[in-house]
């Protein structure tokens, strides 16, 4: 078992545990948590920290508070404690090729389908955008796969990028990424990533502004 | 449907409590309402419950109309709030957060859901496709704990101005234009801040490849 190797930056981990992360980059956070133990505890801490400013919160009276409480006798009295529910869990080991939660429920469709059937657009040899392509609070979220030694083509992006690695293993010039990985490339950072695995590696990829790809004299395709 | 009112990693092995760890395991009065949450579990305790609402419900009230709630919209968020901690009370588990971290928590997915109208994504603890900690290494496991504590002590040891610009930056959602304007402080200094309180957390991180 190898854990994650490459993290979300804190500015996201503090954001997920404030609240403040908006969707779109929470969902990527998400996901990664569930592959990463360390990103867990370390989420954990930050809200630990958050609730000792909620616990820290002036607290003026607030008129209208006692009458709230008694509005809510009928409530309580109407819900009942629901019962316990054991789940049953699976063994970990059925789970390794399965994309977790909470992105596998938020996926249109599988990760691996066909690419010659017209649901991949392919970028250039061996790289492709998954068909389907969603906006999250800002956020545009697609798949990108990458064949073994794959080049993913030159490209501009005004905004932030990151990649979370769902099958297979890239590498750029800042090192390997393999399934759980987190690669984020702020605006106008050079990068080269190229597929890693015998396998193709397919990543979440989300991108805040616009991308472009280039040209071999980088201009603009 | 109620969100976010159980404990997101209970399945975990406990860890040292976040920002708690001077307290001792065995002291049962270590958070007073620990014992309450308990009642409400165990016996639908009314009386807990009203302690429990007594204690948090302002704080629930100024956390959201901080974050931009009307009054009517926080009055209802505390009433959504306190009534998941009325049915979720027995998922409360106090190895993993303080009863105070645990409301926060609620408050926190149910302000997103209903004033930001958006989803809060969050792992499930009995998905199959998740990585439990158990699966760790003997070695990745030592180092686990060990940025856990590295963490802990980080966050115990940033200089209280730094630690004033991460709460307006990260829990009270400030820009770091308003930040500026409410200290009084130069936007370069509230940048320099932000900067440096967050390079203190990563000294922490472990290693990276």
């Amino acid at each position: 078992m190898t854990l994650p190797l490459h993290h979300p930056d804190d500015r996201h981990l503090f954001g997920y545990a404030s609240g403040q992360e908006r969707a779109g980059k929470s969902l990527l956070v998400a996901t990664h948590l569930a592959y990463c133990p360390d990103c867990r505890r370390r989420v954990a801490s930050f809200e630990a920290l958050c609730g000792n400013w909620f616990e820290e919160l002036p607290c003026p009276d607030h008129d209208g508070l006692d009458g709230l409480l008694d509005r809510m006798d009928g409530l309580l009295a109407g819900s009942p404690m629901p019962a316990e529910v054991a789940r049953p869990r699976q063994a970990a080991a059925t789970g390794e090729r399965l994309v977790p939660e909470p992105l596998r429920g938020w996926l249109p469709e599988a990760i691996d389908t066909p690419t010659d059937d017209g649901r991949w657009q392919e970028i250039s040899k061996g790289v492709w955008l998954s068909g389907w392509e969603r906006t999250l609070s800002g956020t545009t979220i697609r798949l990108l796969r990458m064949a073994s030694d794959a080049p993913v083509p030159a490209h501009r992006h005004t905004a932030d990028e990151l990649l979370l690695v769902l099958r297979g293993a890239f590498s750029d010039e800042y090192g390997s990424y393999s399934v759980g990985d987190v690669a984020h490339y702020v605006a106008a950072t050079d990068h080269h990533a190229r597929g890693a695995s015998e396998e193709d590696c397919i990543c979440l990829f989300l991108l805040d502004g616009d991308l472009i790809f280039l040209d071999e004299d980088g201009n603009s395709l | 449907m109620l969100s976010g009112g159980c404990m997101p990693f209970s399945r975990e092995p406990p860890l040292p409590r976040p920002l708690e760890q001077d307290r001792s395991s065995a002291d049962p009065d270590a958070d007073p309402f620990e014992a309450l949450v308990h009642a409400v579990a165990q016996d639908r305790d009314r009386n807990a419950f009203a302690a429990l609402f007594r204690h948090f419900a302002p704080k629930i009230l100024n956390y959201c109309l901080k974050l931009g709630a009307d009054r009517g919209m926080a009055e209802e968020l505390v009433q959504d709030v306190m009534l998941a901690v009325w049915l979720k009370a027995g998922s409360f588990d106090p190895a993993q957060a303080t009863v105070g971290t645990w409301v926060f928590t609620i408050a926190r997915n149910r302000r997103i859901d209903r004033l930001r109208k958006e989803m809060r994504p969050a792992p499930d603890p009995d998905d199959p496709a998740m990585t439990p900690a158990s699966l760790a290494t003997p070695e990745e496991a030592a180092q686990l704990v060990q940025s856990s504590r590295q963490l802990q002590d980080a966050i115990g040891s940033l200089a209280a101005n730094q630690s004033e610009v991460l709460r307006r930056s990260y829990f009270l959602e400030q820009t770091h234009e308003e930040i500026a304007e409410d200290t009084e402080l130069p936007l370069g200094t509230v940048k320099t801040r932000l900067r440096l309180a967050l390079g203190h957390l990563k000294r922490s991180m472990r290693d990276k490849a």
